[in-house]
Protein backbone atom coordinates (compact mmCIF):
# COMPACT_ATOMS: atom_id res chain seq x y z
CA UNK A 1 0.00 0.00 0.00
CA UNK A 2 1.19 3.45 -0.49
CA UNK A 3 2.63 5.52 2.25
CA UNK A 4 -0.13 8.54 1.11
CA UNK A 5 -2.99 5.70 1.89
CA UNK A 6 -1.40 3.98 5.29
CA UNK A 7 -1.24 7.83 6.88
CA UNK A 8 -4.72 8.62 5.71
CA UNK A 9 -5.73 5.84 7.55
CA UNK A 10 -3.70 6.87 10.06
CA UNK A 11 -5.34 10.07 9.59
CA UNK A 12 -8.36 8.86 10.19
CA UNK A 13 -8.12 7.09 13.20
CA UNK A 14 -6.70 10.25 15.15
CA UNK A 15 -9.98 11.90 14.16
CA UNK A 16 -11.72 9.28 15.61
CA UNK A 17 -9.49 8.68 18.63
CA UNK A 18 -9.62 12.62 19.64
CA UNK A 19 -13.41 12.38 19.29
CA UNK A 20 -13.27 9.00 21.45
CA UNK A 21 -11.43 11.20 24.28
CA UNK A 22 -13.98 14.24 24.07
CA UNK A 23 -16.71 11.81 24.65
CA UNK A 24 -14.54 9.77 27.57
CA UNK A 25 -13.66 12.92 29.13
CA UNK A 26 -17.63 14.41 29.27
CA UNK A 27 -18.39 11.64 30.42
CA UNK A 28 -16.15 10.34 33.50
CA UNK A 29 -16.90 11.12 37.10
CA UNK A 30 -13.35 10.82 38.91
CA UNK A 31 -11.19 14.27 38.28
CA UNK A 32 -7.99 11.95 37.94
CA UNK A 33 -9.87 10.28 34.92
CA UNK A 34 -11.39 13.30 33.41
CA UNK A 35 -8.02 15.40 33.63
CA UNK A 36 -6.17 12.06 31.59
CA UNK A 37 -8.45 12.17 28.69
CA UNK A 38 -8.52 15.94 28.40
CA UNK A 39 -4.70 16.21 27.92
CA UNK A 40 -5.03 12.79 25.73
CA UNK A 41 -7.58 15.13 23.99
CA UNK A 42 -5.41 18.09 23.59
CA UNK A 43 -2.04 15.97 22.93
CA UNK A 44 -3.89 13.72 20.24
CA UNK A 45 -4.89 17.00 18.39
CA UNK A 46 -1.70 18.43 18.41
CA UNK A 47 -0.85 14.89 17.08
CA UNK A 48 -3.15 14.97 14.07
CA UNK A 49 -2.54 18.66 13.04
CA UNK A 50 1.18 17.46 13.15
CA UNK A 51 0.42 14.91 10.86
CA UNK A 52 -2.36 16.58 8.62
CA UNK A 53 0.27 19.56 8.31
CA UNK A 54 3.34 17.31 7.13
CA UNK A 55 1.39 15.16 4.58
CA UNK A 56 0.14 18.64 3.26
CA UNK A 57 3.57 19.62 3.11
CA UNK A 58 4.03 16.66 1.04
CA UNK A 59 1.09 17.42 -0.90
CA UNK A 60 -0.48 13.92 0.33
CA UNK A 61 -3.83 15.89 1.31
CA UNK A 62 -5.75 18.48 -0.40
CA UNK A 63 -7.43 20.83 1.30
CA UNK A 64 -10.88 21.27 0.48
CA UNK A 65 -12.22 23.97 -1.75
CA UNK A 66 -12.29 27.77 -0.43
CA UNK A 67 -15.93 28.63 0.58
CA UNK A 68 -16.99 31.46 -1.94
CA UNK A 69 -17.62 35.09 -0.67
CA UNK A 70 -20.82 35.31 -1.59
CA UNK A 71 -21.52 32.10 0.48
CA UNK A 72 -19.53 33.91 3.11
CA UNK A 73 -21.60 36.92 3.17
CA UNK A 74 -25.09 34.56 3.18
CA UNK A 75 -23.45 32.78 6.48
CA UNK A 76 -22.76 35.86 8.19
CA UNK A 77 -26.08 37.55 7.58
CA UNK A 78 -27.86 34.49 8.97
CA UNK A 79 -25.28 34.46 11.78
CA UNK A 80 -26.08 37.98 12.67
CA UNK A 81 -29.79 37.44 12.39
CA UNK A 82 -29.33 34.53 15.09
CA UNK A 83 -27.26 36.32 17.31
CA UNK A 84 -30.01 39.47 16.93
CA UNK A 85 -32.70 36.74 17.77
CA UNK A 86 -30.74 35.01 20.86
CA UNK A 87 -30.20 38.58 22.16
CA UNK A 88 -33.88 39.39 22.32
CA UNK A 89 -34.99 35.79 23.51
CA UNK A 90 -32.45 35.78 26.53
CA UNK A 91 -33.58 39.58 27.06
CA UNK A 92 -37.51 38.23 27.22
CA UNK A 93 -36.98 35.91 29.48
CA UNK A 94 -34.82 37.99 32.03
CA UNK A 95 -37.20 41.06 31.88
CA UNK A 96 -40.06 37.97 32.74
CA UNK A 97 -38.40 36.79 36.20
CA UNK A 98 -40.35 38.92 38.26
CA UNK A 99 -39.62 38.91 41.86
CA UNK A 100 -35.92 37.35 40.97
CA UNK A 101 -35.19 40.80 39.08
CA UNK A 102 -31.87 41.97 39.65
CA UNK A 103 -31.10 45.62 38.86
CA UNK A 104 -27.50 44.78 36.60
CA UNK A 105 -24.95 45.89 38.55
CA UNK A 106 -22.79 46.94 35.73
CA UNK A 107 -23.82 48.80 32.52
CA UNK A 108 -25.17 47.03 29.19
CA UNK A 109 -22.71 45.94 27.14
CA UNK A 110 -21.49 48.09 24.04
CA UNK A 111 -20.09 46.30 21.37
CA UNK A 112 -16.55 47.52 20.43
CA UNK A 113 -16.73 46.58 16.99
CA UNK A 114 -18.20 47.86 13.88
CA UNK A 115 -17.38 46.11 11.43
CA UNK A 116 -19.63 43.06 9.75
CA UNK A 117 -18.33 40.54 11.30
CA UNK A 118 -15.02 40.01 13.03
CA UNK A 119 -12.63 37.41 14.18
CA UNK B 1 -15.90 23.44 44.13
CA UNK B 2 -14.81 19.79 42.59
CA UNK B 3 -13.41 17.44 44.57
CA UNK B 4 -10.11 16.29 43.36
CA UNK B 5 -9.97 13.08 45.72
CA UNK B 6 -9.04 9.71 43.91
CA UNK B 7 -12.75 7.95 43.18
CA UNK B 8 -13.29 4.19 42.01
CA UNK B 9 -13.46 3.95 38.51
CA UNK B 10 -17.25 3.37 36.96
CA UNK B 11 -17.73 0.73 34.81
CA UNK B 12 -17.84 3.27 31.67
CA UNK B 13 -14.46 4.99 32.64
CA UNK B 14 -13.01 1.66 32.78
CA UNK B 15 -14.49 0.31 29.27
CA UNK B 16 -13.27 4.13 27.76
CA UNK B 17 -10.05 3.27 29.39
CA UNK B 18 -9.48 0.18 27.99
CA UNK B 19 -11.20 1.00 24.50
CA UNK B 20 -8.50 4.01 24.35
CA UNK B 21 -5.48 1.23 25.35
CA UNK B 22 -7.03 -0.42 22.01
CA UNK B 23 -6.84 2.87 19.78
CA UNK B 24 -3.35 3.80 21.30
CA UNK B 25 -2.25 0.21 20.40
CA UNK B 26 -3.71 -0.05 17.07
CA UNK B 27 -1.98 3.46 16.05
CA UNK B 28 1.58 2.14 17.24
CA UNK B 29 1.20 -0.85 14.90
CA UNK B 30 0.25 1.26 11.94
CA UNK B 31 2.79 3.69 12.60
CA UNK B 32 5.47 0.86 12.51
CA UNK B 33 3.96 -0.67 9.58
CA UNK B 34 3.67 2.51 7.83
CA UNK B 35 7.93 3.20 9.19
CA UNK B 36 8.98 -0.12 8.19
CA UNK B 37 7.30 -0.36 4.93
CA UNK B 38 8.37 2.84 3.88
CA UNK B 39 11.26 4.15 0.99
CA UNK B 40 10.50 8.13 2.31
CA UNK B 41 12.98 8.91 5.09
CA UNK B 42 10.27 11.91 5.82
CA UNK B 43 7.43 9.41 6.40
CA UNK B 44 9.99 7.03 8.18
CA UNK B 45 10.29 10.08 10.48
CA UNK B 46 6.93 11.35 10.84
CA UNK B 47 5.86 7.66 12.44
CA UNK B 48 8.67 7.16 14.56
CA UNK B 49 7.82 10.62 16.54
CA UNK B 50 4.40 9.58 16.89
CA UNK B 51 5.11 6.12 17.88
CA UNK B 52 6.69 7.86 20.71
CA UNK B 53 3.69 10.18 21.78
CA UNK B 54 1.31 7.00 21.41
CA UNK B 55 3.62 5.14 23.53
CA UNK B 56 3.57 7.69 26.27
CA UNK B 57 -0.04 7.88 25.75
CA UNK B 58 -0.29 3.71 26.65
CA UNK B 59 1.70 4.75 29.44
CA UNK B 60 -0.56 7.21 30.55
CA UNK B 61 -3.91 4.85 30.19
CA UNK B 62 -1.97 1.38 31.72
CA UNK B 63 -0.84 4.77 34.74
CA UNK B 64 -4.60 5.69 34.95
CA UNK B 65 -5.56 1.91 35.76
CA UNK B 66 -2.77 1.07 38.44
CA UNK B 67 -3.98 4.14 40.34
CA UNK B 68 -7.25 3.33 40.65
CA UNK B 69 -6.82 -0.40 41.24
CA UNK B 70 -6.95 -0.22 45.09
CA UNK B 71 -9.60 1.69 44.76
CA UNK B 72 -11.77 -0.66 42.88
CA UNK B 73 -14.05 -2.78 45.33
CA UNK B 74 -13.78 -6.29 45.74
CA UNK B 75 -17.54 -7.26 45.93
CA UNK B 76 -20.38 -5.83 44.08
CA UNK B 77 -22.16 -2.31 45.58
CA UNK B 78 -25.62 -1.82 46.61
Amino acid sequence: MADEDLLTMILDDLKRTVREYTTAATESNCQTVRRVFNDLTMDTLRIQGDLYYQMSQMGMYQAPDKALRQAVDKQIQSAQQTQQKSQQFVQQKMNGTGQFRQAPNVPQHQPNVHSSYYM
Amino acid sequence: MQSTQMQPLTGKELEYISDSISNEDLLIKQLAATAGSTQNSTVNQICNQQIQSHTHHLGMLVQLLQQHQQYAPTQPQQ
